[in-house]
């Protein structure tokens, strides 16, 4: 899994995760800046702390600044979810996407929509619950891959499976839902078939921060004991951990961070991945610095592919998470080649 | 054309389930009867049901009322193309599963659909391709295309394994919906078309599309009935293939011609409905068991019968709205792959 000697992880993370940070900011600022028209960092900075002309404020605070913001979110909390699918299934190849969890957050809030909203398609309920929507059908995804792969859950390719199928499921489950409910009249379709950050609102920005918090709180909690988990059943109990419901613990948050993520955004693909790798390559072992720098990375992996697709395809909205099937699934095929043994 | 395999040795004795199945021409029988009954159905049975006599006037004595119209111009077209779409599936996925010797390969999980989606979208928005028989061939070119590079990784990555295989090639599917979805955007498609060449429909689709559809099915299906009896020997190991004589290189190759044909022909006419591949071949083993030139066939029927059956379901799932038939297929394929991956199938 991991193949760099341990002790150039240990004086090597605050410098790379330090590289990482500063790439972040100047991407996250540049997605700002760039668009139909350019707005300087300096300008932008003073936009954010009231400062700038009328056009100005709307561009940014309107128009460009809630995408980056959800983007950044949204990508690093898929990724920080990879990170601990990957940690506690022990196998490199998992994420979000192929067990099944983002089909399943999807289904959940088109599933919401449908049988939530009355006949002018308005939302009964408030659209705060949606993510708890989204939570669910992560969960019920998670836990059905889990249930049926049974014993074959040790075969990391096996394993990966069940999830593609349980996805092929909910996802075209999500497509007849789709038609039930107010999401197909309001062409929002595209975000549940590919993930798109446009047209999201402060508000649901307010909602996915307010509920991410506690659960990266958690997730730094349960850090701590993250490295047992990656050896096996034996050892982890002669430690005096109990796995199994760690294990079950550690599903949860990822399932809650996926659902999260997804719950705004739609079915973003591969960044749960690809992000985890890379930090583990980036960063090292650390436990710590493997968590915030795939969250960094993961933000930076959604962040610029929603810049991609908003300046080469400007004016059309061609969905964010394209871009990232496009990278990621050769990276997918990479990994698998270079994956002989733990077949099933 | 006349495709000439040398196969000569003794008469194959391919091992047969122990359990007794009524006799061959009466299982064909029961399923034509079968797919008749299930046209029937598609033409009458919708938004608005019809009474047989009525389908009857309307079909030989076509008067312009609205009833007329719905069933001659509607009905009649699903009726017939979703038949066609579901032999070609069936069949094809009969060869794939075959060729791999992996019980969980099918067009759709090799990424074959995916491919010939991406060739029709690419072919008709970047090409201006609009005739129905350089669709179908964009779209054959596009299954052949990603089942050479599928089965090329495949095998760089350390054999081909069956959950190895599949992998890479659902991997190539989501690839391949990707770039559809980017084709489509760009070109400002409506959602309803996108929808269309990501899961797949039998509506609106004119009857003429058959008329090219229909004798490329036909001739991908004879193709395969040819090599009937090599692909027998091909369940085997290569080994045993090669020492009956079977020329491996060309039948394998004829068969991904087959393949391709019959994928490309079925997804110009109704994009890529979802795992009848997968599905239809499991069911004609366990009706008529394994050799080729009763297999095929029967496929071919069970398919027929499986995708129209659909296409009905599709009208009630979400009543008034139809849902798209890729999504019903997707659903039941998706479950029976969880079914045969935890028997251990593959």
């Amino acid at each position: 899994m991991n193949d760099l000697p341990p002790v150039a992880g240990k004086y090597r993370y605050p410098l790379s995760l330090g590289a990482i940070a500063l790439v972040f900011v100047l991407l996250a600022l540049s997605a700002v800046a760039f668009g139909s028209s350019w707005i300087a960092f300096d300008q932008i900075i003073g936009v954010i702390f009231g400062a700038g002309e009328k056009t100005q404020k709307v561009i940014v605070l309107q128009l460009r600044l809630p995408r980056v913001v959800m983007a950044i979110l949204a990508g690093g909390g898929m990724a920080v979810a990879g990170f601990l699918l990957q940690k506690v299934t022990r196998n490199s190849l998992a994420s979000p996407g192929v067990l099944g969890v983002i089909d399943g957050a999807a289904l959940g809030v088109v599933l919401f929509l449908a049988l939530l909203s009355n006949e002018s398609n308005a939302l009964v309920t408030s659209i705060a619950y949606q993510p708890v929507a989204a939570a669910i059908g992560a969960f019920v995804a998670i836990a059905l891959v889990f249930m049926l792969s049974g014993r074959q859950a040790s075969s990391a390719i096996r394993l990966l499976l069940f999830g593609i199928a349980v996805a092929a499921v909910a996802k075209a489950l999500t497509v007849i839902f789709m038609l039930i409910g107010p999401i197909y009249r309001a062409s929002q379709a595209q975000r549940w078939l590919a993930g798109a950050v446009n047209e999201v609102n402060w508000g649901e920005i307010q909602i996915t921060a307010i509920a991410m918090l506690p659960i990266m709180a958690l997730v730094l909690l349960a850090a701590r004991r993250l490295p047992p988990a990656d050896l096996d059943e034996v050892s982890a109990r002669a430690v005096g951990l109990n796995l199994p419901v760690f294990r079950i613990l550690i599903f949860a948050l990822a399932a809650a961070l996926t659902a999260l993520s997804v719950a705004f955004v739609g079915a973003v693909g591969f960044i749960g991945l690809m992000a985890p790798h890379l930090a583990r390559l980036l960063v090292g072992r650390n436990v710590y610095a493997g968590i915030v720098g795939s969250f960094l990375l993961g933000a930076i992996f959604l962040v610029s592919a929603d810049m991609i697709v908003r300046v080469t395809f400007s004016p059309l909205e061609v969905p964010a998470g394209t871009v990232t099937a496009i990278i990621g699934a050769p990276y997918f095929l990479f990994l698998l080649m270079g994956k002989q043994r733990n077949d099933g | 054309m006349t495709v000439n395999i040398k196969f000569s040795g003794p008469p194959l004795t391919v091992p047969s389930a122990t359990r007794q199945r009524p006799p061959t021409p009466a299982i064909y029988a029961g399923l034509l009867v079968a797919l008749c009954a299930v046209m029937l159905v598609s033409i009458s049975v919708g938004y608005r049901i019809y009474g047989l006599d009525q389908v009857w006037q309307a079909l030989t004595a076509f008067d312009g009322s609205e009833t007329a119209v719905v069933i001659a111009n509607l009905r009649l077209p699903r009726a017939v193309i979703a038949p066609l779409v579901g032999a070609g599936l069936g069949v094809a996925g009969v060869l794939v599963q075959t060729l791999s010797r992996n019980r969980i390969a099918s067009p759709d999980t090799l990424g074959l659909n995916a491919g010939a989606s991406l060739g029709v979208v690419i072919a008709s928005f970047w090409f201006g391709v609009g005739s129905m028989t350089g669709l179908s061939l964009a779209a054959a070119l596009g299954a052949l295309a990603t089942s050479v590079l599928v089965f090329a990784i495949a095998s760089s990555a350390g054999g081909l394994s069956p959950i190895r295989i599949v992998l890479i090639g659902v991997t190539f599917a989501g690839l391949g919906h990707s770039l559809v979805e980017v084709v489509l955007t760009t070109n400002e498609a409506q959602l309803s078309q996108l929808l269309f060449w990501l899961s797949g429909a039998f509506v609106d689709r004119p009857l003429a599309l058959a008329q090219t559809g229909g004798p490329i099915i036909a001739i991908g299906g004879a193709l395969a009935l040819l090599l009937a009896r090599p692909l027998d020997a091909l369940q085997a190991d290569d080994a045993t293939a090669t020492g009956l004589g079977v020329p491996l290189f060309l039948v394998r190759g004829l068969s991904f011609l087959a393949v391709s044909l019959l994928t490309g022909a079925a997804v110009s006419m109704a994009g890529p409905v979802g795992f009848i591949g997968l599905v239809v071949p499991h069911a004609a083993r366990w009706l008529v068991g394994l050799r080729h030139g009763r297999l095929i066939p029967a496929a071919a029927l069970i398919g027929a019968i499986y995708a129209t059956l659909a296409d009905v379901i599709a009208r009630f799932v979400v009543y008034p709205t139809e849902a798209p038939v890729g999504a019903i297929t997707a659903v039941v394929g998706g479950v029976v792959l969880l079914v045969l991956l935890k028997r251990r199938a593959a």
